[in-house]
């Protein structure tokens, strides 16, 4: 196979470059796990970076003390144009909890960083922001909770401590806390907004208001409960976040979904991202008070989630996947009732795109407000329509193949100004390829089984399962335990990379700008808040 | 004169009475477009019923300026309700106040609000009372000069006598027009309407009427929102009574006063049609283009003032 010679020249060329600091621990499927010693880590992340093309996708501190006495970083780097992530792990001493920072070299580390060091207490040296970041004032101080020897059922006693905000400071100055509690059913977040009248010079967020300790959860629980654990980390992106769940123990049990099953699941993937992305489209309308975008784009999402019940059994596109296939058939009589409802929603969404994009004076609102520049989407890793709306032109479907996605034909659209109108463009265009690569895969699919079982998965095994979801690329890293358990479980999700970028496109911006803003990126809270 | 009496009372009731269910009859048309059902025309009867038996939650960090302001606010809508002609031109304080007054009586409310919005000193409050001034200030000149270029042509400041003069006949000349066109815009910006404010909007940051309004319950949200439906119904009056008087009653006996209801009721229903159809098509604006529209509104009043020296009447 090519992919084995390719991965063959990156393992030498890494040894080459870096000699014993660099070896080969594992492979998993297509991806490769090396073990890099710890003094080393940012020459070899950069190497990575630079020299080979590899983007940081993901960061997990782990704690292995009780398994190899002593606690693990792992870095996930994905290439798009070999098509394949790889993984180094580093070890950090028990006694010296710390490990070199990165995020002066590759910024899109800065929030996993934190987080370690707030979930598990090891410090990244060199971090240039030393506030905490999932922890709130009131959390106590030396209490990690993703450490084994933390024990989730106690009472945390929260103290009162002064918030963290970069104070802007200056005449006419004014700070405008916006939140956590919003006017909209929406969830917790905190904005404070630094402006100057109604132009915004800085805009801070502090999120991970309503975290569920979901990873923690999943501990030693067995793989096929962690799944439902997996469907409930977000309802609009459910099925996502499980495909990529399974993705992980499949790479593990060293098995394979059926090829039925994998075009079971892009059909379903799809019509997820229909659902999220009319919904979506609808709701950005909101936010310059259109309310006939809104109307009918909530109409159509309503369309779309009726659909995924009668054919799945599910609003949310919950119950389909488990590891080693799906759990729900496609009969021809359903592959017919989403051809007509597909085929009816086509045509209203055309219309209602189509009145939405020429009314002069919803593109006068959208149109330059809240630019992501394309250095800022690539520096922070942006992904999803955010990214590619920005002029980044990446998507797992293509670049980094699951499902049945590598036999299916479809363009990847990618726009230049990064603007609202940009966003809303590339979910339009979106819309259309994801109701082409439907009618492909029912076309393609081929009669067989759905499921494969699961056997006993090694312990101590490391995956990582890549899923585009609605919002871009979502990357769950599985470790498991002995006896089929879940050892570490950690969610990277699309809105967990994208809120950093979208801090950085509002200053410029006016104040009643942001709901417009805040709508085009339309990020999830509770995929931050695991 | 008791019968004058009598009939200034019931101007006034009916104005009260009438009022929530424009602001009823606009939200079902609106909903009826976006292909919904949309709440039922005496909606805005029932809240602010409901809102009359609720108690009110006042922050503790206000002074008496939040209090009093509801009742200030709606008072001020009050006397303007006997300032501008509905379906007779009689005013009961047609001799106390002509169209000067009715500005400033508008003026005193928006200013009273302002000082509650940022009373309370929420962030919301205060921005949406910055917001109301500024639009505000280009509001007030634009509707005045509109107002004022019939004024010249009547020769009368005083609203019943200028509904009087054009009772008779339409008038369609160049400063006619270019008046009521600026009305029309000040008509919408001064309601708190889609382009210019979103009343349907629950982002507080985008808002600029409401954002005043976020501290209040009970029966000062009440007041407050009852208020804004008179105002609105008040400043649709002056736009079809100043410019399209057609029908209304000149003297008291019984078929004209019918005539005159049936012809204000119709219009202020048509004018709140066309509004309901204004907001469907159109999005909010950029916050700092609202200038623009009402200067461009100003600049059609000025025109209209300078027209009539130049063509005559």
């Amino acid at each position: 196979m090519i992919k084995n010679n390719e991965q063959q020249k990156l393992i030498e060329q890494l040894n080459e470059k870096f000699g014993s600091d660099i070896e080969v621990l594992t492979k998993v499927c297509s991806e490769i796990i090396f073990k890099i010693s710890l003094n080393q880590v940012q020459d070899i992340c950069l190497f990575m970076k630079e020299n080979l093309g590899f983007d940081l996708i993901s960061m997990i501190g782990n704690d292995e003390r009780e398994v190899e006495g002593h606690f693990a970083i792992y870095y996930i780097f994905a290439c798009y144009r070999r098509k394949y992530p790889v993984v180094l792990k580093a070890f950090v001493e028990e006694d010296k909890p710390e490990f070199p920072s990165i995020t002066l070299l590759i910024p899109a580390a800065h929030w996993y960083e934190r987080e370690i060091r707030d979930m598990l207490g090891i410090e990244p040296i060199g971090h240039p922001d030393t506030r905490r970041l999932v922890h709130h004032s009131d959390w106590p101080v030396g209490l990690f909770p993703l450490r084994r020897d933390f024990d989730p059922q106690q009472v945390v006693p929260r103290y009162s401590g002064e918030d963290q905000f970069q104070r802007v400071k200056g005449h006419g100055i004014v700070n405008i806390p916006v939140g956590p509690i919003h006017a909209g059913i929406i969830e917790p977040g905190h904005f404070r907004f630094s402006a100057v009248g109604e132009n915004v010079i800085n805009l801070e967020a502090q999120l991970f208001y309503t975290h569920r300790g979901l990873e923690k959860q999943c501990q030693d629980q067995s793989v096929e409960k962690a799944l439902f654990v997996s469907e409930r980390i977000c309802a609009a992106c459910s099925l996502s976040h499980s495909t990529a769940y399974c993705q992980a123990v499949e790479k593990i049990a060293g098995i394979q979904a059926p090829e039925r099953a994998r075009f079971i699941r892009t059909v379903a993937l799809e019509l997820e991202r229909l659902y999220n992305h009319i919904g979506d489209v609808g709701n950005i309308c909101a936010g310059a008070g259109f309310s006939f975008g809104v109307m009918h784009g909530a109409r159509l999402k309503e369309e779309i989630m009726k659909l995924n019940e009668a054919i799945f059994g599910s609003r949310f596109l919950r119950g389909i996947n488990i590891p080693g296939g799906v759990r729900w058939d496609l009969e021809t009589r359903k592959k017919k009732i989403i051809l007509e409802v597909l085929g009816s929603v086509e045509k209203d969404f055309r219309e209602v795109a189509e009145i939405i994009l020429s009314n002069d004076s919803y593109l006068d609102r959208v149109e330059t407000t809240g630019k992501l520049l394309h250095k800022t989407a690539y520096d922070l890793h942006a992904v999803g329509p955010a990214a590619r709306a920005a002029g980044i032109d990446q998507d797992c479907r293509r670049d980094l193949p699951y499902a049945a996605y590598d036999q299916i034909k479809f363009v990847i659209p990618t726009y230049t100004e990064g603007d609202v109108l940009d966003r809303i463009n590339i979910r339009v265009d979106e819309i259309y390829e994801s109701i082409g690569i439907i009618r492909q895969a029912l076309e393609k699919m081929q009669e067989g089984l759905i499921r494969v079982e699961l056997k006993q998965l090694p312990a101590y095994q490391v995956a990582v399962g890549i899923v585009e979801s609605p919002r871009g690329e979502i990357v769950h890293f599985l470790m498991t335990g002995p006896n089929n358990t879940v050892y570490r479980y950690m969610v990277r999700s699309a809105s967990y990379c994208n809120w950093p970028a979208l801090l950085t496109t509002v200053p410029g911006n006016i104040v009643p700008d942001f709901p417009l803003i805040n709508k085009s990126f339309e990020l999830c809270y509770a995929c931050l808040d695991r | 004169m008791t019968s004058k009496i009598a009939i200034v009372i019931g101007q006034l009731l009916f104005v009260m009475a009438l009022a929530p269910l424009l602001s009823g009859v606009i939200k079902k048309t609106k909903a009826s477009f976006q292909t919904r059902q949309g709440p039922g025309f005496l909606q805005v009867y029932r809240d602010i019923y409901k809102w009359f038996h609720k108690d009110s939650v006042i922050s503790e960090h206000t002074s008496w300026i939040f209090i009093v302001t509801p009742y200030i606010y709606f008072s001020a809508l009050f006397v303007a309700a006997l300032l501008i002609p509905t379906f007779t031109t009689v005013q009961p304080l047609g001799f106390a106040g002509d169209v000067i007054a009715v500005i400033y009586l508008f003026a005193l409310g928006r200013f009273f609000m302002s000082l509650a919005g940022l009373d309370a000193g929420s962030a919301f409050g205060g921005m949406a009372s910055s917001r109301e001034a500024a639009v505000s200030s280009v509001i007030e000149p634009a509707m005045m000069l509109a107002i004022f270029s019939v004024a010249l042509v009547v020769g009368s400041t005083n609203l019943g006598i200028i509904s009087e003069t054009f009772s008779s006949e339409i008038v369609f000349n160049l400063s006619h027009i270019l008046a009521f066109m600026a009305m029309a815009v000040v008509t919408v910006a001064e309601t708190g309407r889609i382009p210019v404010d979103n009343p349907d909007t629950h982002l507080e940051l985008t808002m600029v009427h409401e954002g005043m309004l976020l501290e209040y319950s009970g029966k000062e949200l009440a007041l407050m929102m009852w208020g804004a439906s008179i105002k609105q119904l008040l400043v649709y009056s002056l736009l079809v009574n100043v410019f399209f008087p057609i029908g209304i009653a000149n003297n008291f006996d019984f078929i004209s006063i019918l005539i005159g209801l049936l012809s204000f009721i119709s219009k202020v229903f048509f004018v709140g049609i066309i509004v309901a159809v204004i907001e469907t098509s159109f999005v909010k604006m950029r916050f700092f283009k609202i200038p623009d529209l009402l200067a461009g509104a100003f600049m059609l009043g000025l025109l209209s003032l300078v027209s009539n020296y130049v063509l005559g009447r």
